[in-house]
């Protein structure tokens, strides 16, 4: 049985403004979404601001409830029994909001400790274990209104992780921490998952999930327009290898010359200050290099790179922004 | 022209990004119903301890209440500025400060007297205190002059915001001092001597004592005296307050604090 | 026993934030002064002393209470939503009331602090006589008053969360507890149409047990009449709390933005 599952969910909104005359407007967060995830995977909803990630989030812990369809968290419904859900879940979010700046790091963990009910024996023990885990020791008396954004990002780490939860939402994380911090952040979430947590992280930054998801799905407009693997969304997407042709001075008729060889699928031009860059999708397998060379003539020519698509490519192509 | 642009323009509409307080949910509770609880708590007060009269703690407290706007608005019009992080563009910009600092003050003159005007008349109706028609005219004119005063020490206030993080206690501590000391509730010569003598020099003061006199049917020529003190007070206050705004700015920019006061 | 503990945690480490906080602690202190020393200078300019004198210093000691809770009672939620930890709050396994009441019942705590810096105020700087017949009867009446008042403010607390500008109502809530709760105008006094209001009120309740102690009277009625509203006022919060909360999650109104 998967450890969430999710089936054609939707949310809607409803804003008014004004006092006497109300104008309603709604809005639909999330429109029919499904998917699942296993346990001990890592799965990523990868999309850009509004897409309904967090709309997402907020359903499958509780804090929101559907408009229709349904969300179960290991194997509860997340409306009829939310409170088995937020036993078993934690939850982090990006941003240096969600903690209490007067208190000390330490007693930030103390109170969400209580309030997850980590038994009072173990509580010295296992926030002495997550501070060391997420590299607090020695500042945990401080107090958090003097804490750096990194330092407050992995003490919401550590706040999620109190009670030992299966499953744990990661909501842009590393939204504004440094790229040390983030790479430090990443770490720390691989070594959860090993530990068999499942995990379902949002973000915004590509190479983040390429490099801890062990699935993807591509959420934009409320929609999930496409999901699998890392691997997958970039072959499904792209058609092949990208040539890029750095020239000085493209000559009437060549992009039209290099769009009619066999094997090319597009050709487009960017300027690039005095160059234009040619960059040229190419049918998987076919080699078009030298090709394109001898359509070029005596225009003179820079770099030339042939590279894999990557999956800002793909994800560019699917949520349909230039 | 263009200062009088900024005096009027600038300040009302700072005044209206600045005080966010401008919504029925908190105009009512704030301006209308806190002065009246006040006026009817203390004139209870004042029938079981046997002092005083209800027409006493009503002027007394009607006219304090002329301070929450003074002091608060203008706390959050100037040191609002700092929280939103615009102090430093306000300060970059060539406009001349008496009139920048200046017209954020009129809109609050309007709202204190908004707020001591309907404190007076509700409260008269419900403690049923005779407020003969003849002292309306007078007493709305010394009201207006209390306020202007008030608003003076307000922009002491508000300079002091700049300086310190919790306004909102700031302006609270300063209304607390105003209702001891200012013979808001308590006689001027039932106050120690040295009491009476910090009062005579706070704004609310002699504006609250000609008001009780206007009320009980003194002409205006007889209460001149309070009635210029006060101003003159609210006058020496505008003063300081401009001279602190333009010392923190100065020395702002000499010690390279413009982001962090 | 465990949700003891939770209380008392949650209460503690509530009590240190508040402690830290200007607005909370310096002004929660300061403001029930203000207004106690212009009582007491109006007690003195009419002349009162002894029994009275000691009446209202009591009453004005304990009007403290309520002035911590009632304003911070219902902005303490607001200020939760802003830093992000209100969802946090909602998102625990933990009941919602049951985080909530240790919170106000800190607020109280603090005004209890205000109450001694009073009593201590009026007899130091006004020179009254702090004579307290029955001590004992003094410190209970106190305690039951000071979480009848937090459960007040609890009641307070979850009935604004959803309202931004629930400060200034409950800033506004300060002054007509203080005026129809017997702190220091006899309920004897004020109209009869606005007895049945205070007798629904904690605060008549523990104000008159407290003053029943000071004075040497049985406090045992006016006790029991205080806990009973405090746990009327958590049960109704309770169902007010699960209400508010489906609704929020209906409407997407926990989080600020």
């Amino acid at each position: 049985m998967a450890v969430i599952e999710v089936k054609d969910l939707t949310r809607t909104f409803r804003s008014s403004k004004g006092l006497f005359r109300r104008n309603a407007r709604e809005v639909e967060a999330v429109r029919g979404i499904s998917f699942s995830v296993e346990r001990g995977e890592l799965f990523g909803l990868l999309g850009p601001n509004g897409a309904g990630k967090t709309t997402t989030i907020k359903m499958l812990i509780t804090l929101l409830l559907p408009t229709t369809g349904q969300a179960s968290v290991l194997g509860f419904d997340v409306v009829a029994h939310p409170r088995e859900v937020r036993r078993r879940v934690g939850y982090v979010f990006g941003g240096d909001r969600g903690l209490y700046d007067r208190l000390s790091g330490l007693d930030n963990l103390r109170y969400f400790a209580e309030l997850y009910a980590v038994p009072p024996r173990e509580q010295r023990t296992r926030i002495h274990e997550l501070l060391e885990l997420v590299g607090l020791t020695g500042r945990e008396k401080e107090r958090v209104e003097g804490y750096s954004r990194g330092m407050r990002q992995r003490l919401h780490i550590a706040r999620g992780l109190l009670h030992r939860p299966e499953v744990l939402f990661l909501d842009e994380p590393s939204i504004g921490i440094d790229p040390v911090g983030a790479r430090e952040l990443r770490a720390t979430v691989k070594a959860l998952v090993e530990h068999g947590t499942t995990v379902l992280l949002t973000t915004h930054y590509m190479f983040e999930a390429d490099d801890l998801c062990d699935r993807i799905a591509v959420i934009a407009g409320g929609q999930i327009v496409s999901s699998g693997t890392p691997d997958d969304l970039k072959q499904r997407v792209s058609s092949g290898p990208v040539v890029e042709v750095e020239v000085y001075g493209v000559l009437g008729g060549v992009v039209d010359r290099v769009q009619g060889l066999p094997g090319v699928r597009s050709v487009v031009v960017e300027e690039r200050g005095q160059a234009q860059v040619l960059l040229v999708h190419v049918e998987p397998g076919a080699e078009v290099t030298q090709a394109i060379m001898s359509c070029l003539d005596d225009a003179r020519v820079g770099r030339v790179v042939t590279r894999e698509p990557t999956l800002e490519d793909a994800y560019i192509e699917l949520v349909g922004t230039p | 022209m263009s200062s009088l642009r900024i005096f009027l323009i600038g300040g009302l509409t700072s005044y209206r990004a600045l005080f966010t307080w401008l919504t029925p949910w908190i105009l009512i509770p704030s301006f209308i119903l806190g002065p009246i609880f006040q006026i009817l708590f203390f004139a209870y007060v004042g029938r079981t301890a046997g002092v005083g009269s209800d027409s006493f703690f009503l002027i007394g407290n009607a006219v304090l209440y002329a301070s929450i706007p003074c002091l608060f608005a203008m706390s959050n019009t100037i040191g609002g500025e700092r929280q939103h992080g615009t102090l430093p563009l306000l300060l970059a910009s060539p406009a001349h400060r008496i009139p920048l600092f200046l017209g954020r003050a009129l809109p609050v003159i309007i709202n204190g007297f908004g707020v001591s005007a309907v404190a007076l008349v509700v409260g008269a109706l419900l403690l049923q205190v005779p407020l003969p028609l003849a002292s309306l005219a007078p007493l709305a004119l010394v009201v207006a002059v209390a306020t202007f005063s008030c608003t003076g020490l307000g922009l002491v206030t508000a300079a002091l915001a700049l300086r310190v993080r919790e306004t909102a206690v700031l302006a609270n501590v300063v209304f607390g001092i105003l209702m001891i000391f200012a013979g808001v509730n308590v006689p001027l010569d039932a106050l120690p001597s040295w009491m009476g003598s910090v009062a005579a020099w706070l704004p609310l003061t002699h504006g609250i004592a000609a008001a009780r006199e206007v009320a009980a049917g003194a002409s205006l020529v007889s209460i001149r005296t309070d009635l210029l003190v006060e101003a003159g007070l609210g006058a020496l206050y505008i003063g300081i307050g401009l001279a602190m705004l333009a010392w923190f700015e100065r020395e702002a920019r000499r010690r390279a604090t413009l982001e962090t006061i | 026993m465990s949700t003891l503990r939770l209380v008392l945690v949650t209460w503690w480490l509530q009590l240190k934030i508040r402690s830290r906080s200007a607005f909370d602690g310096l002004l929660g202190l300061l403001w029930p002064l203000f207004f106690a020393t212009t009582i007491f200078l109006m007690y003195r300019a009419s002349g009162a002393e002894g029994s009275a004198l000691l009446s209202a210093a009591v009453g004005a000691s304990v009007m403290g209470i309520w002035s911590a809770t009632s304003t911070s009672a219902s902005f303490t939620l607001q200020q939760e939503r802003r830093q992000g930890t209100l969802e946090l709050l909602v998102a625990a396994p933990t009941p919602f009331p049951l985080l909530i009441f240790p919170v106000t019942l800190s607020m109280a705590t603090v005004g209890a602090y205000s109450m001694i810096a009073t009593l201590l105020w009026g007899r130091f700087v006004f020179g009254i006589e702090i004579a307290v017949a029955n001590p004992l009867a003094f410190v209970l009446s106190t305690l039951v008053t000071v979480v009848g008042i937090g459960m007040l403010g609890f009641l307070l607390a979850i009935s604004t969360v959803r309202y931004r500008s629930a400060w200034a109502i409950g800033a506004a809530l300060e002054i007509p507890v203080w005026l129809i709760c017997g702190f220091l105008i006899p309920l004897q006094v004020l109209p009869v149409w606005v007895r049945p209001i205070a007798w629904l009120l904690a605060p008549t309740w523990g104000m008159s047990a407290i003053r029943a102690a000071a004075e040497g009277r049985g406090v045992l009625a006016d006790l029991l009449a205080c806990i009973a509203l405090a746990i009327a006022y958590g049960f109704i919060g309770m169902l007010v709390s699960r209400h508010m909360l489906n609704s929020a999650r209906r409407r997407a109104t926990l989080a600020l933005s």
